[in-house]
């Protein structure tokens, strides 16, 4: 069974015919070809996927295209124009990526916490970042990169 | 200064952060359908049919296979032994197993393909899956180790006379005479459990068969395309020039992304078959159950010591359940190859049986072995300790064989290259104040709290170049080329599954060029451009691909200094190469160096981009005839310290290099749940020289999280039918952000090898062994039971709490606490 489904994704409306069975996910990877959203368990368990439905992360290996229908979506390939975003700079200064699957979902999971504690501690950095596995980096460059994120951002000049 | 030894962070960081990396299921075909797999249900069972009529009639199916029809297109293979390889590792004693991509009439594991569909859409694939119907006849089960080695157990695989694969031994002086007269005597068994290194990123192949070319592309995500490529030519009995395998950016390997799948060879299969790309992405629950296991190994120990902690004698009888013997079971060889480790023992005796069950194969996982033995090894320590009443450093440092002893031959006759066990372990005691632990034990003790200090060591050999074997070789080769605009371009026979090593060879080859960092390209994983390699395992492609960039960087230095001395009119040995310029060694600083060095004469320095285009553009001339035309040279290293010669050279030693580390970790017990927590991790790593600093620590990191994540959480656990019941993340559980020690340190002591050019050592495997011992010592500290010898993983809270009442009993316990 196939259903209409209206969506803004990074700014953008558009309309696609999904089938009911078919995950989020998987619309916005093959049907609009944003790849930098990644697939990794189907059970909301790594993160891979995570995207910012109407504002918050989601995993969207665990939402349904069609109950996406009147979303505004983020993924990956929105969070910064030209310049990457400050978290996405820092992840590449302080050595956070190393195969860079988890990453997307990492930058969005840490864009969310610094929108609601922009001066997080360590702590609060890996309470946030608990549902977005990593099995490269023992998440050592990766807490450090999102402090060193919050403090330019803090300091506006990122 | 050079780049060598600069803290310089990976070159496709930005690129992967920015969501552009190209992962295999991102590889955009044309019309492109989906494969899904039918898989048996039963750990043993024979194949009585198989009907597909059910799922031919769902609209959008497009084929569907069966082994029959894939046993005659196809020929079988497997990553120990492609077809055209005539020596069979599971070969030994009569004993045979020829397996195609599905089962044709029986079935040895859970999991196991035994039928193929496609179709013109994932859901739909699976679904048509779904309706394969299936007739099994069920088959006695060896779903252990143990039940496989009893008198009269079923057979694991028909036909064979017993389950036993294979039998590991090694034996130096008399172990057992030397035990009856030691002192001291301890016997255990210590346990290391079956994992799964899980890459975040799942297998995924995308392939391509054009009948115009009458040739084959296949996307892997995979860790070596050109011995995949071999196995995929051989497997469809096509010609290896007709295959091109390209890897894309990979999502983590860890050792489970070597080629030889069956899922691979059905992609391939198909996509021929129907003249139409064909795409396959794996389930996570799929790669739980068929994609790979490891490690899964016990070791009864006897060991004979001195009152002062000395080792004298050591007997150790292992047996690795290995699951079928495919893949990557020569880790339990391994395991044996490496015991007793960084120790040295003057009688000493090891027996490792490899042992088949009706579980998954197993497939690579870091550390390869070597991480149950070393882990195997620092548990013996510990408990000679605690039956001496030593302290545990102590005894470790009384028995690592001697920082002057290198090359030294271990009881295998590995050659260890070279070490300094007791500078790791003196500069890890400089960063971890025992004497302030102790103080804020006791004072947490007061409060209730049970903190504890443990101390690992590990010995990681790196370089696996094992005999007659088409894969595991000590050699590489790399391209090197200057464009007539000075930019260079290399491309390596090895790989990076996301572990940086392109970033330290661009490092190598810009200094040997004396050109800026971002001129280098470097370009891996694709068999069409880049010369015949063995790819990523054993850590080898920064050591072994790096040394071999630096060889062909060597010859185009040698040609571009010797035109530029020509161009400067200048003796070649009076130049450098650096900042992009080839210069007169005695120059004067800028702005002097851009006059000519005496009135009408030569200049002072010239930019190697224009020794580059003279020797392009201008290859008469006076100052390039004496040269060869172009830049661009292949080479291939082959590392040393590697001895295949044992009626020759008296041993057999297929490890290099043999890198180490000595770690510290400070947990925190719950003595009421069992549940332990990570508080602190210091660790002092040696991989000889350090080309990057940023990229081994990072891979450290990385490997300390997965030792943690074997001390603590991680385990497969499969009912007595050998059903696997961890098939998800949620009940496989990998350490988060939260799990992660607060504070994590890796530093570096460098003591070079001289089996490569730059001394550097294998970096990529490091980490796991240390921290699963230091982990069990801490706990162990943290509780203060005697007699608790915690001598299994992982230390899930139920089994620290068990165990705690096991010695001591509960109120005893809550006494201490």
């Amino acid at each position: 069974m196939r259903q209409p489904v209206r969506i803004t994704v990074n700014g953008r409306e558009l309309e696609a015919d999904a089938d009911t069975r078919k995950l989020l996910v998987n619309l916005l990877r093959d049907d609009l070809e944003l790849t930098g959203t990644h697939f990794g368990c189907g059970t909301g368990t790594c993160g891979a996927c995570t995207v910012m439905l109407n504002g918050r992360c989601v995993k969207s290996c665990c939402v349904l295209a069609v109950d996406a229908d009147g979303a505004e979506l983020l993924t990956i390939e929105g969070v910064a124009n030209d310049a990457p975003h400050p978290v996405q700079q820092a992840l590449a200064e302080c050595h956070g990526v190393q195969c860079g699957f988890c990453t997307p979902g990492m930058v969005l999971s840490a864009i969310e916490l610094l929108q609601d504690n922009p001066a997080p501690s360590d702590a609060e950095i890996r309470e946030a970042l608990a549902g977005n596995l990593c099995r490269c980096t023992g998440y050592v460059n990766i807490v450090a990169a999102v402090q060193l994120a919050a403090t330019r951002m803090a300091q506006g000049d990122a | 200064m050079g780049y060598i030894g600069q803290r310089i962070p990976g070159r496709n960081n930005l690129r992967l952060a920015r969501g552009a990396g190209q992962f295999t299921a991102d590889v955009q075909m044309p019309n492109p359908c989906f494969m899904a797999l039918v898989r048996s249900p039963y750990a043993h069972a024979e194949i009585e049919h198989v009907d597909v009529s059910a799922a031919q009639g769902l609209p959008g199916v497009i084929d569907i296979a069966t082994a029959a029809e894939v046993a005659q297109a196809t020929r079988p293979f497997s990553f120990a032994r492609p077809p055209e390889v005539e020596v069979n590792l599971a070969d030994m004693d009569g004993k045979r197993l020829r397996e195609y991509a599905l089962a044709e009439r029986w079935v040895g594991y859970s999991g196991r393909p035994v039928a193929a569909v496609v179709a013109e859409d994932p859901n739909t694939a699976a679904e048509a899956a779904e309706r394969v119907a299936v007739q099994y006849r069920e088959l006695p089960v060896v779903a252990s180790a143990e039940d496989a080695l009893k008198p009269g157990s079923p057979g694991a695989i028909p036909g064979w006379n017993d389950n036993l694969v294979f039998h590991t031994r090694y034996a130096k002086g008399d172990a057992a005479s030397a035990i009856a007269k030691a002192p001291g005597v301890i016997t255990g068994r210590v346990q290391v459990q079956r994992h799964v290194p899980v890459p975040l990123e799942p297998r995924a192949f995308v392939a391509d068969y054009s009948t115009r070319t009458g040739r084959l592309t296949m996307y892997a995500s995979t860790q070596m395309p050109h011995t995949d490529r071999s196995i995929l030519a051989g497997a469809l009995g096509m010609a290896s020039e007709d295959v091109q395998v390209i890897q894309p950016d990979v999502g983590g390997g860890f050792g489970c992304k070597v080629p030889g799948s069956d899922e691979e060879v059905l992609v391939a299969f198909f996509a021929r078959r129907l003249e139409r790309p064909v795409r396959w992405t794996e389930e996570r629950s799929e790669y739980f159950l068929a994609c790979g296991h490891a490690r899964e190994t016990w070791f009864d120990f006897e060991a004979g010591y001195r009152e002062d902690g000395k080792l004298l004698a050591l007997r150790i009888d292992a047996v690795a359940d290995i699951g079928l013997p495919f893949g990557a079971w020569v880790q339990s060889s391994v395991t044996a190859y490496c015991l007793p480790c960084g120790y040295a023992v003057d009688h000493c005796e090891v027996s490792m049986r490899s042992v088949v069950t009706n579980k998954c194969k197993w497939g690579g996982y870091r550390g390869f072995g070597k991480e149950a033995a070393s882990f195997c090894m620092e548990r013996i320590m510990d408990r000679i300790a605690d039956a001496a009443g030593l302290d545990r450093v102590e005894v470790r440092l009384c028995n690592f064989i001697p920082a002057d002893a290198f090359p030294y031959g271990q009881v295998s006759g590995a050659l260890l290259d070279s070490g300094n066990y007791q500078g790791a372990m003196a500069k890890l005691l400089a960063l971890v104040d025992q004497e302030a632990f102790r103080q804020e034990q006791a004072a947490a003790r007061t409060n209730g709290r049970c903190l504890g200090l443990g101390i690992g060591f590990e010995l990681t050999p790196e370089g696996c170049s094992m005999p007659n074997s088409d894969f595991l070789q000590g050699w590489d080769g790399a391209t090197v080329r200057m464009d007539p605009g000075g930019r260079v371009t290399v491309l390596t026979g090895v790989t990076s599954p996301g572990s940086g090593n392109e970033t330290g060879i661009a490092m190598i080859v810009a200094d040997e060029l004396g050109v800026p960092l971002d001129t280098v390209t470097v370009v891996q994983g694709d068999t069409d451009r880049c010369p015949y390699g063995l790819g990523n395992f054993s850590s080898r492609s920064l050591m072994i691909g790096g040394s071999a960039a630096l060889a062909a960087a060597r010859e185009l230095r040698e040609k571009l200094l010797s035109v530029g001395a020509k161009m400067l009119d200048a003796d070649p040995e009076d130049l450098e190469l650096a900042n992009g310029e080839i210069r007169v060694a005695a120059a004067p600083a800028p702005p002097a160096a851009d006059a000519p060095r005496n009135p009408g004469g030569p200049a002072w320095s010239v930019p190697i981009r224009r020794v580059a285009r003279k020797i392009y553009s201008h290859a008469f001339g006076a100052e390039t005839a004496h040269v060869e035309p172009g830049l661009e040279s292949t080479r291939y290293f082959r590392i040393g310290n590697v001895h295949h010669q044992p009626e020759t050279e008296g041993r057999l030693s297929f490890y290099p290099t043999w890198p180490f580390m000595a770690v510290a970790v400070v947990v925190e017990v719950d003595v009421e749940t069992g549940f332990v927590e990570v508080l602190r991790c210091a660790a002092v790593h040696d991989c000889g020289t350090v080309v990057n600093p940023t990229l081994v620590e990072a891979n450290t990191h990385g490997g300390i999280a997965q030792g943690l994540g074997a001390a603590l959480y991680e385990e497969l656990l499969h009912d007595d039918a050998a059903q696997l019941l961890t098939t998800t993340l949620m009940d496989y559980t990998l350490p988060t952000a939260v799990e992660m020690p607060a504070e994590l340190s890796v530093a570096h002591q460098e003591t070079p090898t001289a089996a490569t050019p730059l001394g550097a050592k294998g970096a990529g495997e490091s980490g796991v062994a240390g921290p699963m011992a230091a982990v069990a010592s801490a706990v162990e500290d943290a509780l203060g039971v005697e007699g608790l010898a915690l001598m299994t993983l992982p230390l899930k809270p139920e089994r620290v709490w068990r165990s705690i009442r096991e010695v001591a009993g509960a109120v005893q316990m809550g006494e201490t606490a």
